[in-house]
């Protein structure tokens, strides 16, 4: 098989990598805010158990996660999730970094002084205004750079979805390197793995310049 | 606003507060009157509670018993508070100039001042061109664009004032407003805070600032260890004190 042929083959698994990449950024970064809320409630039950979930998330292996989502209900209830093996994949990343995501939002909610709730108190805004005008664009600015290393991270995580045989780049490239017995479509994975992360350093570079009018 | 009309009508009025933080009582029996068109100064030492009865009064802190009154409307009867949108009503007669300014650093000058009207109702074009009024009042003509960390503390202190001048309260009130400032930057806080004085703007100052407190004020309360200590007029408490405790601070004060 030629190097270009390797490298076609290997970036129609690409669009897929890209699924991974976005559709769990979609949902958790959302999620993640929720998560964070809830592990900041004055309900100490529901912070209690918040915390032992997330703790469970980040202390157990992310591939691990994904092995369970995708085939544990079948072998507890004996049904799959979803032939799409896309959708497994996706709730565990989603959930996984949900975890990761609400502890950055916690430690930046957490790091704005109390005298900015209390002077939007005496000002007239809402609680929900408060957060939403007041604090939450200061927490954005200030974990832009925690974010960042999230998502460089999730892009080169993307490849742990060879171990559910999802069609993705890298399972590609582990199947033409097993046929082939060649290390080429390692250092090929490697190159689109590094390639995509300039061009998420590059875009979230640009964001945080953005956000630098204040400080 | 026309409030030389009325002057002498209480505008706050503190009842018996009462105040402990986890079992250490902060406030005892704490009653003050404000009336309209008056200045205020609390001083004592730090920890005197001076701060905290400020917070109260403007519902940052919860008090444990007594009477909050605002133009004789209870905000808090015998400990209780009112219900939260009565709360949220009372909230617009009074401003609190913190400390630290709290100025939001994400917003412009003019968004500083102009949001929380906005956020009342009041049009946006109206609410801006009463928040460059005041920032001309506050010498700060032409700052409108510049954000909170391109202005000096003295500065930025003078927007959080305009930011509390906005919502036309009927009294103001200032948390030690020039403790965070370097010392050559608190003149011209206090010049505003005395021209506030002059057109007879109702006020409660906590300050460290003595002679300012006596240049401005119709009537100064000293407090330690969560009580009054003594209160009287500038001249008599702060040149003529009745009390040891009082003569001891102010010489200690003069060092």
């Amino acid at each position: 098989m030629s190097f270009l042929s390797m490298v076609l083959k290997m970036s129609e698994g690409l669009s897929k990598t890209c699924a991974i990449f976005f559709l769990t950024l979609l949902f958790s970064l959302p999620l993640g805010m929720l998560v964070a809320l809830m592990r900041m409630s004055k309900n100490r039950f529901l912070s209690g158990i918040t915390r032992g979930i997330i703790s469970v998330l980040r202390g157990t292996p992310l591939m691990l996660q994904l092995l369970a989502v995708t085939y544990g209900p079948y072998y507890l209830f004996g049904f799959s999730v979803s032939r799409n093996k896309l959708i497994p994949v996706v709730i565990a990343f989603a959930i996984n970094y949900a975890a990761y995501f609400a502890e950055i939002y916690r430690g930046g909610i957490e790091s704005i002084p109390k005298g900015q709730y209390e002077a939007a108190e005496v000002l007239g805004y809402s609680r929900f205004k408060t957060f939403m005008r007041i604090i939450l664009p200061q927490v954005v600015k200030r974990i832009m750079p925690s974010i960042t290393n999230e998502v460089v991270t999730l892009v080169k995580d993307t490849s742990i979805a060879f171990t559910v045989s999802y069609q993705e780049m890298f399972t590609i490239g582990k199947q033409i390197a097993n046929s082939q017995t060649s290390f080429m479509p390692f250092v090929v994975a490697g190159l689109f793995y590094f390639a995509f992360n300039a061009l998420v350093d590059f875009v979230m570079g640009r964001a945080e310049k953005r956000l630098n009018y204040y400080r | 606003m026309s409030m030389e009309n009325n002057t002498g009508t209480p505008v706050l009025e503190l009842r018996n507060i009462e105040k402990a933080f986890s079992g250490s009582t902060v406030l005892r029996d704490i009653s003050v009157t404000v009336n309209r068109g008056n200045v205020v100064s609390i001083i004592g030492p730090s920890g005197s509670g001076k701060s905290t009865l400020l917070r109260c009064a403007s519902f940052l802190e919860t008090a444990d018993g007594g009477d909050i009154l605002y133009d004789g409307d209870y905000a808090m009867r015998g400990g209780r508070y009112a219900e939260k949108n009565r709360l949220r009503e009372f909230r617009s007669r009074f401003g609190l100039v913190f400390q630290n300014f709290n100025l939001f650093p994400h917003y412009s000058v003019l968004r500083n001042i102009a949001e929380p009207p906005v956020l009342r109702g009041v049009p946006k074009e109206k609410a801006e061109e009463k928040a460059l009024q005041l920032l001309q009042k506050m010498g700060l003509s032409g700052r409108e664009n510049a954000y909170p960390y391109q202005l000096s503390g003295g500065q930025q202190q003078r927007v959080a004032i305009a930011r509390a001048l906005a919502l036309e309260p009927e009294i103001l009130y200032f948390d030690e407003p020039t403790s965070a400032l370097d010392p050559e930057l608190t003149g011209e806080v206090l010049k505003v805070i005395r021209q506030l004085a002059e057109e007879k703007m109702t006020m409660v100052i906590v300050t460290h600032e003595m002679a300012f407190a006596k240049a401005v004020s119709e009537w100064v309360v000293f407090m330690d260890g969560g009580v009054i200590v003594e209160e009287g007029p500038p001249d008599l408490v702060l040149e003529n004190p009745e009390m040891e405790r009082t003569r001891q601070f102010l010489t200690n004060y003069q060092k």
